[in-house]
């Protein structure tokens, strides 16, 4: 193999360097592949074939225009050149890429021109010598470790006001001529190369037993936190960090603690920064816990990594080698946010088209440590002048996309302002914005009024945005409209208005993002990406953008030689910063750097098995987040390529994964500059270690220690078939039926006596009524319950000795039940409906029979089946029947 | 509102019935005789009036210290199963836990169980079913509505006596014998956990109506994340600390039980039947394939696949408990299972034969008849003991109710 003539890529200076690197490859148009990627080959290839040189697609095609070598066009006039031409095409290469660029007096041309300072590589009467000039302060071979690159990331003279983003251009520039010029030599196919040999670092980590935890942390947990987090809570809520058993309580713990950072322990971040449940001062209660767990941390020794454990050799993400999934179609982008510079108050236009539209942050925007921005409340925003370029770019050519990978902070804002390029709420040019689940473009045109209305939304139903990661592309032309594509699909929403002109766009607009131009459209939520291309993209061109992705990614090489018998062997992983609080570990394959031409000479006849791995991270395994521990693969000669290696996802989990692309995602605890990576195997070669799991204490049943009644209530049901089977009157009788159908939802629906409520009772009263009704109508069924009782009479003649008893004893069979203690007396009913007595509250009160036998003239016939109904109802409804 | 019908009271006569109704009060249950004793069993268990014969039989099994007698006396009262027992059960059918939902082919089907003295444990996986006999105004069982059952509570039809089981759930409703699932693959279960979503509801309702415990209850961050599908998003609003310390607690283990369900699907008319009232249980058999999958497996399995690309991709529906290992085994699983496997059949058998699922029985009958929930150390041994007994006795249900009363009787 020859690969170590190709150009070598490498992270140099980190900050700089990385995102510079993916800026070039993916304006390059000499791409050729990209090698040990095994399952993006295909992909690589249909890219070659689709047109990675930013010209493909159907539709745009013939439409492309201002393409330069470069990629992109930058259409400001250039300096003046006079004296001799070019000698060479190599010199008409470094005029064009990078003497175009730094030849004006704002950049390097009030120095270094000519009779200024050396190295005079921008002088303006001869290209020729600043050539020269040029040649002794880049590396052709490897742009970004060029001086020019180093000086100016050091701190010399930057045109912008950060000097990380004036070195990345600048290796743009030189990496442009360098394509140009040296397509032979410059290529971009990426090389492994081996990282340094590193074992892993010692660390801290977490005592057998918790005597320590005990005396400083363990404290503050069962104090403030077992109301919850125990197991013997009323309601318990894992994890059990503040049991009455400090081991259950230490057990659970540890993962919330971080002992290198007690600052990063999750009891900390929940009360500083998430102001769970603190018991005075979030930031007080947060400094306590702070202090306690430095206080234990403190009082642990540093020890080396598990000496059981089977672990590869160690790398940070410093020793990976920049790759790229893809190469992003940015022939007609007039400007670009990659957000890497990572603080400041400017988010960089690195489009490299004039004039260059900053955007300018303000409010509460932070910065990810992924690249990227997030608004929380607040905005980026580029001046009038600069967002002048999209009106004269946009409207020269009648059509645009807009194109950003965004996560929404929510799906609740409504009316919120992702991209805009507007003068207030009412008026503009485009935007991009959220309603709930929804996408919304608005674009103004011919046919729509000055504030772009109506919008093209995405459907509510579908619920097309997510609080996730997404790619949105929107595209606006005459012929097709506007348009909305999602993570490279084109969304089922069809555009109501037709598509017009835009000549009539203002150009004295602003472009912001995260907001209206206004501050009164709040879009909260997260960017890594923001371009505006002033063309549509092709679906292809669309779904090219979807599949690079957004960030910066690295192939991470964990040696593993001295397991497997393969000289220079390693577990290939492609590693991103996932976001701020992550990482994620993706497509893991097995590769030798071994230069070799035979599969056979490099892998044994045998093999080699893989299996239960880990990563490690900071001298111990992550405890969350492990997506590789069921690994279980064999390296063979008969799937092994010397090109692409071995990949470990298509025999991740023999016969259950359908996966091509597999990954875990791993909290981040130090930084991505400093944590140390890792890798461990249950087993791999002949070397094992059985994981062991730590065995759970078991924590004990858990009841609620208060008083609850013994006593409860019938439920709704309940008092239905206990009134019917009291009063001999089926469920199914109409007019109970009826009745119940109507009142069923006012009965209680649960036993407890504490729930009981007025209006229950006014629902019984009601079911009552209407039982005993049903009773004393049916004149067969009275009889029978009634026996002897005279319904044909008046209530003077009924309600004799002897027609009350047998009233009152009917009730006391039929309801109360022979002598049951808990039920009233029968006095207690002769009082309540014959005698009267005094109630609980001291009042005096007469008899239900006496006080309904009270008629403006003789009461009638018809009273004395009244009163029978009442008397029933009264006694049927009453805590006789529901009390259980 | 509330409305009088046909009664011939007025609001004022309602207001004033109430008044003496109130005044009709009960005692304190102290000191309490086995008459009393008896008519608390057979409140709480039958949830109706007894007889005074039924009390004096139930009195003198007290009294002959074989209260227990006296509880499985109380159950041959009727109004056990259609009121107790489907007023306990229905909860389970519905999203909103609401009792007040219609007789449905999962009530019936626990009530039948019960009824039989069947292994209770067989409701997860059992190929049964339980439907009415044949009457008037009975329309069959059909797998697209409900009316069946709505017809036998309209008519107060005896579940005691008129639920028939003899027929097994696939010769009723075509379902392959091996994909029935006990009431998991009920047409009430699946209109209420299988329409639309992801099927993790079904897994998730499992969980909180048969373990006793929602997913917090159960969340292990340190589980493998391996099983995790693609539209679970590892940074939710772009912060991955939220999956990390929550969402992946619920998911490493829900995920790869849920793929259990990977086959089942609830089709309705989304445009005319909103709720699904006519919809039906829909199993994607050997050989049939989505399109969009390209498998057996439905779609909902494969939906929003770009939240997290890295995700899994369910293929089949292969089964595993990861709650074997950490700190849920204190769910007790059985070691005579494998703990993994194809299909709801033997997921709801993993589950259902776990210690945590009988605990959970004996509890909510606990509660049903004690109508409290355990208050001390002491209620929880007793908890202890009819777990004990419900395992002996072949996990017969009835044996918790009849433990349960006599526990209680005397309160």
């Amino acid at each position: 193999m020859n690969r170590m003539n190709d150009m070598i890529y490498k992270s140099s200076p980190f900050l700089i360097g990385i995102s510079s690197l993916l800026n070039q490859l993916r304006r390059q148009v000499h791409l050729k592949r990209i090698v040990h990627q095994p399952l993006l080959i295909g992909a690589f290839i249909a890219l070659m074939l689709g047109g990675c040189d930013g010209h493909s697609g159907s539709g745009a095609e013939n439409q492309i225009f201002d393409d330069t070598s470069s990629g992109v066009a930058r259409d400001r006039d250039g300096p003046q050149l006079s004296g001799p031409a070019a000698r060479s095409d190599d010199v008409q290469a470094f005029r064009v890429n990078l003497w175009n660029e730094l030849a004006a007096d704002d950049r390097c041309g009030d120095c270094h021109g000519a009779g200024g300072q050396t190295p005079r590589f921008v002088s303006l009467v001869d290209i020729n010598t600043s050539y020269d000039a040029a040649l002794t302060v880049v590396n052709l071979l490897s742009p970004g470790e060029s001086r020019l690159v180093a000086k100016i990331a050091g701190g010399h003279s930057c045109w912008e006001s950060s000097d990380s983003f004036c070195a990345g251009e600048i290796q743009r520039y030189i990496s442009n001529w360098a394509a140009e010029s040296r397509p032979e030599t410059f290529s971009t196919e990426i090389q492994l190369i081996a990282p340094p040999d590193k074992s892993v670092s010692s660390s801290k980590n977490f005592p057998e037993a918790p005597g320590a935890f005990e005396g400083t942390v363990y404290p503050i947990l069962t104090e403030y936190c077992s109301a919850c987090h125990s197991d013997s809570a009323p309601v318990p809520q894992t994890p059990y960090f503040a049991s009455s058993d400090v081991n259950t309580a230490y057990e659970a713990v540890q993962s919330r603690m971080d002992l290198e950072t007690p600052s990063n322990s999750r009891l900390v971040v929940r009360l500083r920064d998430e102001f769970h449940n603190c018991w005075s001062d979030c930031s007080l209660n947060a400094a306590e816990m702070n202090a306690a767990i430095q206080l234990f941390s403190d009082g642990v020794e540093t020890t080396e990594v598990d000496p059981n454990l089977v672990v590869s050799k160690a790398v940070t993400l410093l020793d990976g080698v920049a790759t790229t999934k893809g190469v992003r179609h940015t022939a007609n982008a007039i400007a670009i946010y990659e957000f890497t510079t990572g603080s400041g108050v400017t988010a960089f236009d690195t489009s490299g088209v004039a004039p260059a539209m900053h955007l300018n942050l303000s409010g509460d925007v932070q910065w990810l440590g992924s690249a990227g921005i997030r608004i929380n409340n607040g905005k980026a925003q580029a001046t009038t002048s600069s967002s002048k370029k999209l009106a004269d770019s946009i409207v020269a050519t009648g059509e645009y996309s807009l194109e950003a990978w965004v996560t929404p902070a929510n799906v609740v804002q409504e009316d919120a302002r992702i991209l805009s390029y507007s003068g207030g709420v009412s008026a503009r040019n485009f935007s991009l914005g959220q309603t709930l689940y929804n996408y919304d473009f608005l674009n103004r045109s011919s046919t729509t009024n000055g504030n772009g209305d109506p919008a093209l939304s995405t459907d509510d139903d579908e619920e097309i945005l997510q609080a996730t990661l997404q790619h949105v592309i929107v595209t606006y032309d005459p012929n097709n409209g506007r348009r909305i594509f999602v993570n490279g699909d084109l969304v089922d929403a069809v555009d109501s208005v037709l598509g017009g002109t835009i000549n009539e766009w203002n150009d004295t607009f602003a472009f912001v993002i995260g907001n209206e131009v206004s501050s009164d459209r709040l879009w909260q939520g997260s960017f890594r990406y923001v371009a505006v291309h002033n063309r549509v993209l092709s679906e292809t061109q669309i779904r090219q953008n979807f599949e690079a992705g957004v960030g910066e990614l690295y192939s991470l090489l964990f040696d593993v030689s001295e397991y497997v018998g393969v000289e220079q062997a390693y577990i290939v992983f492609e590693v991103s910063q996932f976001d701020g609080d992550s990482y994620l570990f993706a497509n893991p394959y097995f590769f030798s750097l071994e230069t070799t031409d035979s599969v056979d000479a490099l892998i044994p006849a045998e093999g080699f098995v893989m299996k239960g791995m880990r990563i490690g991270i900071n001298g111990r395994e992550a405890v969350v987040g492990q997506t590789f521990t069921h690994l279980d693969f064999t390296v063979q000669r008969s799937n092994y390529n010397l090109e692409t290696g071995a990949s470990m996802i298509a025999q991740y989990v023999p016969g259950v994964s359908d996966n091509e692309e597999f990954g875990a995602v791993i909290a981040l605890e130090q930084g991505a500059e400093v944590d140390e990576f890792f890798l461990t195997f249950e087993q791999i070669g002949d070397r094992e270690n059985v994981f062991v799991e730590a065995s759970p204490s078991v924590p004990g049943l858990s009841f609620q220690e208060s008083e609850q009644p013994r006593i409860g209530i019938r439920t709704f049901e309940e008092i239905n078939h206990t009134m019917s089977e009291m009063t001999g009157v089926a469920v199914t009788e109409s007019g109970v039926a009826e009745t119940y159908e109507q009142v069923r939802q006012q009965l209680p629906s649960a036993e407890s006596i504490d729930g009981f409520l007025s209006s229950h009772q006014m629902a019984i009263t009601q079911m009552a009524i209407q039982y005993c009704d049903a009773l004393v109508e049916d004149t067969s069924l009275r009889a029978g319950y009634f026996s002897g009782f005279n319904f044909g009479v008046n209530p003077d003649q009924a309600f004799n000795t002897a027609g009350t008893d047998i009233v009152v004893d009917a009730f006391i069979e039929n309801m109360l039940g022979t002598n049951i203690t808990v039920q009233p007396t029968r006095d207690e009913i002769i009082g309540v409906l014959v005698d009267g007595g005094v109630a609980v509250g001291g009042e005096s009160f007469d008899g239900l029979i006496d006080t309904l036998n009270v008629c403006p003239s003789d009461c009638d016939t018809e009273r004395t089946e009244t009163i029978v109904k009442a008397s029933c109802a009264a006694v049927l409804g009453s805590a006789v029947m529901l009390i259980q | 509102m509330i409305r009088v019908q046909k009664n011939r009271f007025s609001m004022f006569g309602v207001k004033r019935v109430l008044l003496f109704a109130v005044l009709i009060q009960c005692a304190f249950f102290t000191n309490a005789g086995s008459r009393d004793q008896a008519k608390r069993i057979h409140d709480r268990i039958a949830g109706v009036q007894a007889s005074d014969a039924v009390i004096d039989s139930m009195a003198a099994a007290i009294d002959g210290e074989n209260p227990g007698a006296a509880a499985f006396t109380a159950m041959d009262n009727a109004a056990f199963y259609n009121v107790t027992l489907k007023n306990m059960v229905t909860p389970w059918t519905n999203e909103e836990q609401t009792a007040f939902a219609p007789l449905n082919d999962y009530t019936a089907t626990v009530i039948g169980i019960v009824r039989d003295d069947l292994d209770f444990r067989l409701i997860l996986s059992g190929d049964l079913l339980y439907i009415g006999s044949s009457g008037p105004g009975i329309p069959a069982y059909n797998n697209s509505n409900n009316e069946h059952y709505a017809a036998l509570e309209a008519q107060n039809v005896s579940l005691k006596d008129n639920l028939v089981g003899s027929s097994p759930q696939s010769s009723i409703t075509g379902l392959p014998a091996e994909a029935t699932a006990g009431v998991l693959t009920s047409r009430a279960a699946a209109q209420a956990f299988f329409k639309d979503g992801t099927n993790r509801a079904m897994f998730r309702f499992t969980l909180l109506n048969h373990l006793c415990t929602d997913l917090e209850g159960v969340r292990d961050t340190s589980r493998p994340a391996d099983r995790i599908r693609q539209d679970v998003s590892r940074s939710p609003g772009g912060n991955s600390s939220i999956f990390l310390n929550s969402c992946i607690g619920c998911h490493t283990g829900m995920d790869p039980m849920a793929q259990s369900f990977a086959y089942y699907q609830y089709e309705y008319d989304e445009e005319n039947d909103t709720d699904g009232v006519f919809g039906r249980l829909a199993y994607n058999r050997e050989g049939d394939v989505d399109p969009e999958t390209g498998s057996r497996v439905q779609a909902k399995y494969h939906i929003n696949s770009n939240s997290f690309k890295y995700g899994y991709i369910t293929p089949n529906d292969r089964w595993d408990n990861y709650w074997r290992e950490g700190q849920n085994q204190s769910l007790g699983w059985d070691e005579g299972l494998p703990g993994g496997g194809s299909g709801a059949k033997s997921m709801g058998q993993e589950l259902a034969h776990s210690d945590a699922f009988s605990q959970c029985q004996v509890r909510k009958v606990f509660r049903t008849v004690c109508l409290r929930e355990p208050l001390s150390a002491q209620d929880n041994t007793q908890l202890g003991l009819m777990t004990t007994a419900f395992k002996t006795s072949n996990y017969k249900l009835k044996q918790v109710f009849a433990d349960s009363a006599v526990y209680c009787m005397g309160e």
